[in-house]
């Protein structure tokens, strides 16, 4: 038996082989460059360390410190909460305005390219001027937001967005929506541009007005949008943390009620210049935690999502 | 060719022979100071006069970021030969993996020029060596406007009636008191840090290391109601109010005072050369009774234990030592050098090296940022609080003591 | 189609969207011509004076031109790996079934999870290994493999919906799998690939912390690295910052202005054909 050409490698072979070359620069490049440090860094959170040098063994005691031991354990908690609220409000919010704009975007009225390169613009801003300027606009002494508020007779509205638990965390939301719902409103407008235009025109023929197009027809065939859309919500939610690093600093300022957990995690793996100390044991122990909760999650999203897609 | 490489060998080892260290290339020094790049170049400059065969090359990095790139290439093999570090606990971060070469008065016989507190504050305390030779005190204090003294009359206020009084005299004219703010954490630290230690007193600090007290003392909590009592003083929506806003009201002339560390000096004459800022320590509770400003050293310059040029580097942290160094450091960066015998020439400068005289230790910084829940981070989160009114004066010190507790034995009954 | 007071609606949301958009982007603009002290003391009037000191003082303490065109060509370079390796490894996951196809769907959306920042030391250490360190390759490849797990979870989730007659009626015609690919699935997903690519492009070109921690030398260093420079531990000019963050915002706005026409161009093919 000699050598086979490829040309008579047997069907099967010839897959196989054409799937593993599709695949394997990508593996490749992810394992070497990411899941190899990443786990790494894993291992770190089994032991103690003093900044950076390893003491000893710590077992799960990283782990338990940060589940069971206050106040790192408040710290979670109240960072955790904080991060599904930001998910919920981005998904109503963001996503849901971003799915409104797609549809008007989709119609092709007068305007609509202005309208959609202008609604794009914050997306490719820097985080780091954004939050200064959104900053300077809620700055409680002339901040636009208030001067606006005062100049129109409403200067009881006039407070101190980012100083108060009750609405610091709202206004990051808003500005966070204000930064990047554009790009969902592309993602959907992607998804709704591929809708054949005989399905959307029969449903007009049976009398199906604007809004029960929009319910019936087009929110079920943008499923595919919608999965990339909650996954990639739901992923950045929980890993949150330039935006209110800006905004808040990273202690979650005022006192930790706009802390999530990007910010928990980065004051704990590299401690801050002014007050908290590094606990690189803690820290890793701590992004273990949140990658096996977003792992097992968008699993779970991703499975649910795609029988829907199947379904619809 | 079997007999080359024996050869080759005894040459390269004789030539090793002749120098203990590295043939002098450049010497990294790396800093989180941005702002002072130039004078650097300028202190490099005056160090050449001494030693012109050292080369040293400055770099700064993004402050908040520093302490992970420096981390990183430390641990990475990749470190700078020069480092300027942080003080107490930020300087055990580095110097307890082995990072730092230990200093000691062999190596540096300048290290005779520092107060045994300023040594204290670049030693790891297990150890007791020093690491890092100091390179600034400072101090949290009560800056303010001379000029707008001046116009309504006004005698910078010694004691806290007196206090109270000028600043409801300003807010009557619509004038803001002070310029802080409690929206950045840290600045809630530097608030207490400038008022609280004339009145809980000098002995407060021996009585905490001691386990004599806690934070739960009422000497503390006292100190502590007296911040509340400034909240109608502070501009409208203060807790919305940010470290740069609190500054930029301070250089724009619009508040009168500032509770604020030594070191925004330098900052704020740079960006308002005309202001005439005056300095003063914190309120005395009476007439007559000492007057304390929070005091703590900033940080300083350490050797990377593994550098190849260690007797350059040594050259250079000598260098640093000397009242030559500390006399254009001061008169350059507008900071309180630590070194005796050096003259600051700037006036106000000189007036807080005299008000520096009277302080206490900067409790949470120098004490309690050895280990997590610091200190630090749950005064600024207490004091946040306090001054939202979530929580009272009493509550943030029993809040603090507990955190510490768990891990200070002084504290643990 | 739609009833006028409809199409009122739809444009008053767009243009009330629009509006507030652009607003706080003119204010970002109008605040590279001032002072700091300006921004803070006048947020929102005109510029006291057009002044272009602070785009001079970027000029003199930065090498703008060098860590724009370094900029440039990390972003550039590192998004062609990413979409080139992601989307024929998304290909793969797409259209064939094999076993482990899950696993390794789930091997890629796992590293969206864990932020890399975490591993940093590890990566340095490994990048130091292979003689990328102070290496713009080295930046490249980290870029790139950050960006792989999203690339492969957009460009999946849009050829997944690819209709099988297209690759029935190829491969009955004789096509090779790698036409069907190249002819095939690769023009249909040009949206996708507009969607993965700005999705990472923005973080890429906007980043500072891997530039700073992987990249010493000054002639390669990137745009918002170099303009860190003026972010300082007591004050941060933000006029500068501003003027230097504007510029920076520059190239990828004439880019996506560019791209947005191809992203129009390229749904509505998809959808004829479809």
């Amino acid at each position: 038996m000699g050598a086979r050409s490829l040309t008579t490698m047997s069907p099967r072979l010839r897959r196989t082989l054409w799937i593993a070359a599709l695949l394997a620069p990508a593996v490749l490049l992810l394992a070497t460059i990411v899941v190899t440090p990443i786990l790494s860094a894993f291992v770190y959170a089994f032991y103690k360390w003093q900044g950076l040098a390893r003491v000893g063994f710590a077992g799960l005691e990283n782990f338990r410190l940060i589940l069971f031991q206050p106040p790192f354990s408040t710290w979670t908690y109240n960072a955790f909460l904080h991060n599904i609220i930001v998910f919920v409000a981005l998904m109503v919010v963001q996503n849901g305005t971003a799915f409104f704009l797609a549809a008007a975007l989709s119609k092709g009225l007068r305007l609509h390219r202005f309208h959609q390169v202008s609604l794009f613009l914050p997306v490719i801003l820097s985080t780091v001027i954004i939050g200064f300027l959104w900053k300077l606009f809620l700055n409680p002494l002339f901040g636009l937001v208030n001067q606006t508020l005062i100049a129109v007779g409403l200067a009881s509205w006039a407070q101190p967005w980012l100083g108060q638990p009750s609405t610091a965390l709202g206004s990051l939301i808003l500005v966070n929506a204000w930064h990047w719902v554009g790009f969902p409103t592309l993602v959907y407008l992607a998804g709704m541009q591929r809708i054949p235009r005989e399905i959307l025109e029969a449903a007009e023929i049976d009398g199906a007005g604007e809004w029960t197009r929009l319910r019936r027809v087009v929110w079920p065939l943008v499923a595919p949008s919608t999965t990339i859309v909650v996954i990639l919500t739901f992923i950045g939610a929980f890993n949150w943390f330039e935006l209110p690093y800006i905004m808040s600093g990273l202690e979650g300022s005022p006192f930790h009620t706009t802390d999530v957990l990007g910010l928990y995690f980065y004051r704990t793996a590299f401690g801050t210049v002014s007050s908290g100390l590094q606990d690189f044991g803690r820290g890793n122990a701590l992004a273990v935690l949140i990658f096996l909760f977003i792992l097992a999650v968008s699993a779970w999203w991703i499975r649910l999502l795609r029988r829907r897609e199947i379904d619809l | 060719m079997k007999a080359l490489l024996p050869r080759l060998g005894a040459a390269v080892l004789l030539a090793a022979s002749f120098g203990h260290q590295a043939i002098a290339a450049e010497l990294t020094f790396w800093s989180w100071r941005q702002e002072d790049r130039a004078v650097y170049q300028e202190i490099i400059a005056d160090f050449n006069k001494l030693h012109p065969d050292v080369k040293i090359k400055f770099e700064a990095f993004e402050p908040t970021t520093y302490n992970t790139i420096l981390s990183t290439a430390l641990a990475g093999g990749k470190g700078p030969d020069l480092i300027q570090a942080r003080a107490y606990g930020g300087l055990e971060a580095f110097a307890k993996p082995g990072y730092l070469l230990a200093l000691d008065k062999t190596m540096v016989p300048e290290l005779d020029n520092f107060s045994a507190d300023a040594l204290a504050a670049e030693s790891m305390r297990e150890d007791g060596k020093v690491y890092a030779v100091p390179f600034a005190t400072q101090s949290m204090v009560v800056l303010y406007n001379k000029d707008t003294f001046k116009s309504h009359a006004l005698q910078p206020p010694e004691t806290w009636d007196d206090l109270i009084a000028a600043a409801k005299m300003f807010k009557g004219m619509g004038m803001m008191a002070f310029a802080n703010g409690t929206a950045t954490a840290w600045q809630n630290e530097v608030l207490m840090g400038g008022i609280a230690p004339s009145f809980y007193g000098r002995e407060f600090n021996a009585d905490l290391v001691a386990g004599k007290a806690t934070f739960e003392d009422k000497r503390f909590v006292d100190a502590l109601t007296k911040l509340t009592e400034l909240k109608e003083y502070l501009p409208t929506g203060f807790t919305g109010v940010d470290y740069p806003t609190m500054q930029q009201l301070f250089i724009s002339g619009r508040a009168a005072m500032i509770v604020a560390g030594s070191f925004e000096i330098a900052n704020f004459r740079k960006q308002n050369p005309k202001l005439d800022i005056g300095v003063m320590p914190g309120p005395a509770p009476t007439k007559g009774a000492p007057r304390l400003v929070s005091l703590f050293v900033d940080g300083g310059y350490a050797i990377n234990a593994k550098t190849p040029y260690k007797d350059d580097a040594i050259k250079f942290i000598r260098y640093t030592a000397t009242p030559r160094f500390g006399d254009l450091f001061s008169n350059k960066l507008g900071n309180v050098s630590p070194i005796k015998g050096v003259k600051i020439e700037d006036g106000l400068l000189a007036e807080v090296a005299k008000v520096n005289a009277s302080s206490a230790p900067y409790v949470m910084l120098v004490n309690f940022r050895y280990q997590e829940p610091t200190g630090s981070a749950l005064i600024q989160t207490g004091v946040q609080k306090m001054m939202a009114g979530q929580a009272t004066p009493a509550q943030v010190g029993a809040e603090v003591t507990k955190g510490i507790a768990a891990y200070y034995k002084p504290f643990q009954k | 189609m739609l009833k006028p007071w409809q199409t009122a609606l739809y444009q008053a949301l767009l243009a009330a969207t629009t509006l507030v958009m652009l607003y706080p982007v003119l204010i970002m603009v109008l605040s590279a011509f001032k002072t700091t002290g300006e921004i803070y003391a006048s947020p929102f009037a005109l510029p006291a004076a057009w002044s272009l000191q602070n785009v001079a003082t970027i000029w003199r303490e930065t090498r703008f031109l060098t860590y724009l065109g370094n900029s440039i060509l990390v972003t550039v370079t590192s998004i062609a790996v990413m979409l080139a390796t992601g989307t024929l490894a998304a290909y793969a996951l797409a259209r064939y079934t094999f076993r482990g196809n899950e696993a390794i769907y789930l091997f890629f959306l796992s590293g969206l999870m864990v932020p890399l920042k975490l591993a940093i030391i590890p990566l340095f250490i490994e990048l130091k290994t292979l003689d990328l360190l102070d290496n713009r390759l080295g930046l490249i490849l980290v870029y790139a493999a950050m960006g792989l797990p999203s690339t492969v979870f957009i460009m999946t989730g849009f050829l997944k919906t690819v209709p099988a007659e297209l690759e029935e009626a190829a491969r009955i015609d004789g096509a090779s799998e790698a036409r069907i690919l190249a002819r095939i699935m690769l023009p249909l997903s040009r949206p996708a690939l507009v969607i993965a690519g700005i999705h990472n492009a923005v973080p890429i070109w906007n980043d500072f912390f891997f530039p700073l921690v992987l990249i010493q030398s000054d002639h390669a260093k990137t745009l918002p690295q170099g303009l860190t420079v003026f972010m300082g531990e007591f004050s941060t000019d933000w006029g500068v910052l501003f003027a230097g963050l504007t510029l920076s915002a520059l190239p990828l706005t004439v880019v996506y202005v560019l791209l947005s026409r191809q992203f129009i161009a390229g749904l509505t093919s998809g959808a004829v054909k479809g």
